[in-house]
């Protein structure tokens, strides 16, 4: 082994380029030796630590976003900077911020141990960031598993409630099989490329460049093909598109709602972000394969999610199955990122305005929640308004968001994926999703009736049961929700700092 | 980690496809048929049976069988990073193994079972 070979090795590790995951990751081991050298009574300060860490490190971020970075490969090609890793990693961390703030709210209440919970974000932060810059198939994988085993942990978080253990259960097995249907499907891409041999070049079938290379050039070789749908089919359950939507109703209601909405939101993103870098750079190629097969997707993704939600009552399963819509509309804005890539920019503004209203809603449902996490009725949000103003009003923003009411954030979204859709040429999609978000305001006003205005004949059942008591807010809550809604508010009246920072 | 292996002659020539040193009695078809055979009965006895500790069985093979096809890749191409991954994949297979029979072992003492049928308590 050359001197030369070690120096081109370490030229290649440029550290600096990773500090905010380093950072993100030391903080998460930090929390635990904090725990054991200080005294009980000071580790309800603990959970302060990862937010305030979370919160510098998104401001670091933030200012130095730089959008001249792009292409440059890392690490021997296992990182790729670029301007959409960029962006992603501030979503990341934005979600992270508030799901360290909902479980502020939830953890409380249980007698779990609190410290590892903000453990395992941080660490499934840092991996989450990692894999939307990875550019090689081995960094891709070890990072959507550690984010996958994490999320194994945090779904079983509450382990003393049955239900939530029947939930991790459920998402264990089947993200399991689909970890191992995507690791076969890599195995065959690898298989594939590493095939042509050119003498004296030693090929890695691992890599995004050579794959895509490859594929240019056999563009029907059929392990190659195969290959990629299966990993198509792995980032699908990731997103929760149509077959594998399953889960999404029963590891939605189980799992701890701090845990429910990183599920929603930066597990979602994150499949998009891969979804997007591995349709647009490395399968491009297999356009005429891939385009059908996730058009096909999305449209039965936004019909089976929106027909499966109107007759939902619980509040956690309802915010799943409109996630599953949620995630058939962005469906299309991928496939129109084929031809108009502008699109791509339109998935991330979607992506950031679905964040801000799902966290809206979320944070409401965390101050319902009652001591049973995975009971969360509509019925429980009877005269949430007129108790709680402040709540009635951040939620009626966020589901408005969600379902895409004019002056609202969430309408500029589908606006943008649509006009998207639209100038590619996707038609008949675009007809189903706009039929899609037709039914979807059924249910979200369901809710927000159910928030705000009085059933004039309750049912025995809810007309006997005691008032419940709705968490009260502290200062810091009432701040980061009505942060929340005006942001979803502003953001429907002037996209301009979200569209100037997000496009080239 | 990969720079390493695309610039190592020393694989090169053990690994090269001509020079094998122990020639295989068994072409690459014999291994992939053999990994997609092990794959198949993982997926399916994943989707069949009942009883959780056998599905999560059936997962480990579905991992194995990518194993043995990977290995059997990187030797007849003659690229070792292959082989690397497959120590990543062991690795990753045995946190999931912990992960996965802790929240087994929960859910027996809570329910009493770990068959699947009786697990359906989620429901809308």
């Amino acid at each position: 082994m050359s001197t030369e070979l070690l120096k081109v090795v370490a030229d290649s590790n440029q550290w600096w380029a990773l500090a905010p995951e380093i950072m993100v990751a030391c903080a998460a081991l930090g929390l635990l030796v904090l725990e054991i050298f200080t005294p009980k009574e000071h580790h309800r300060f603990i959970p302060h630590v990862a937010v305030v860490v979370l919160a510098m490190v998104l401001v670091t971020v933030a200012l130095n976003f730089d959008k001249t970075w792009g292409g440059e490969e890392l690490f021997g090609s296992l990182i790729k900077l670029s301007a959409s890793g960029q962006i992603a990693r501030v979503f990341f961390l934005l979600s992270s911020l508030l799901v360290c703030f909902l479980a502020t709210i939830c953890l409380p209440r249980t007698r779990m141990p609190r410290v590892e919970f903000y453990h395992i974000v941080l660490v499934v932060t840092a991996a989450l960031m990692l894999l939307a810059q990875s550019n090689h198939f081995v960094m891709f994988f070890v990072a959507l598993e550690t984010v996958t085993i994490g999320f194994y942990i945090l779904v079983s978080y509450f382990r003393d409630n049955a239900l939530t253990l029947e939930a991790g259960l459920k998402y264990l097995v089947l993200g399991a099989l689909s970890s191992a249907l995507m690791l076969f499907g890599i195995v065959l891409i690898y298989g594939a490329v590493g095939r042509v041999v050119i003498e004296g070049v030693v090929h890695t079938g691992f890599e995004y460049g050579i794959v895509a290379d490859f594929l240019r050039h056999n563009p029907d070789n059929f392990l190659a093909v195969a290959g990629a749908l299966l990993v198509l089919g792995g980032v699908a359950f990731k997103i929760g598109a149509f077959p594998f939507q399953i889960w999404i109703p029963d590891v939605y209601q189980g799992a701890p709602t701090p845990v429910t909405a990183f599920l929603a939101v930066s597990s979602k993103a994150a499949g998009f972000a891969v979804l997007l870098t591995l349709v647009l750079n490395v399968f491009s190629p297999l356009a005429y394969v891939v385009v059908p097969v996730l058009s096909v997707l999305a449209a039965a993704t936004i019909i089976v999610g929106n027909l499966s939600a109107l007759s939902q009552r619980n509040a956690k399963r309802l915010m799943g199955l409109s996630g599953v819509s949620h995630a058939g509309y962005l469906l299309i804005g991928v496939i129109a990122a084929l031809s108009v890539p502008a699109a791509a920019n339109a998935v991330w503004f979607y992506l950031f305005t679905y964040l801000l209203a799902s966290m809206a809603v979320f944070g409401v449902m965390a101050h319902v929640a009652g001591a049973d996490d995975t009971a969360q009725e509509l019925d429980h949000y009877e005269k949430l308004a007129r108790q709680r103003p402040l709540l009635g009003t951040v939620l009626a923003v966020g589901l408005g968001s969600l379902a895409g009411i004019p002056p609202l954030a969430g309408f500029m979204g589908k606006l943008l994926l649509f006009v998207a859709a639209f100038q590619a040429g996707l038609y008949w999609l675009l007809a189903v999703a706009i039929g899609g978000v037709v039914l979807s305001i059924y249910y979200y006003f369901g809710w927000i009736k159910a928030a705000w205005f009085e059933t004039w004949s309750p049912s025995p059942a809810t007309a006997q049961a005691p008032a419940r008591s709705v968490a009260a807010t502290t200062f810091v809550g009432r701040a980061v929700l009505t942060a929340l809604a005006l942001a979803t508010v502003l953001l429907g009246f002037y996209q301009e700092p979200l569209t100037s920072w997000l496009m080239p | 980690m990969t720079a390493l292996l695309n610039h190592g002659p020393l694989m090169a020539i053990i690994l090269d496809g001509e020079n094998l040193r122990y020639p295989s009695t068994y072409g690459l078809p014999s291994y992939l048929l053999l990994s997609a055979v092990l794959f198949a009965i993982g997926f399916f006895g994943v989707l069949l049976r009942k009883n959780t500790l056998v599905i999560y069985m059936c997962l480990e093979l579905m991992l194995l069988a990518s194993t043995l096809a990977l290995v059997a890749f990187s030797r007849f191409n003659g690229t070792l990073d292959g082989s690397v991954f497959v120590f990543f994949i062991l690795t990753i297979a045995a946190a999931e193994v912990a992960v996965g029979l802790a929240i087994i072992v929960a859910l027996f003492r809570r329910r009493h079972t770990i068959q699947v049928e009786e697990l359906n308590h989620l429901k809308h």
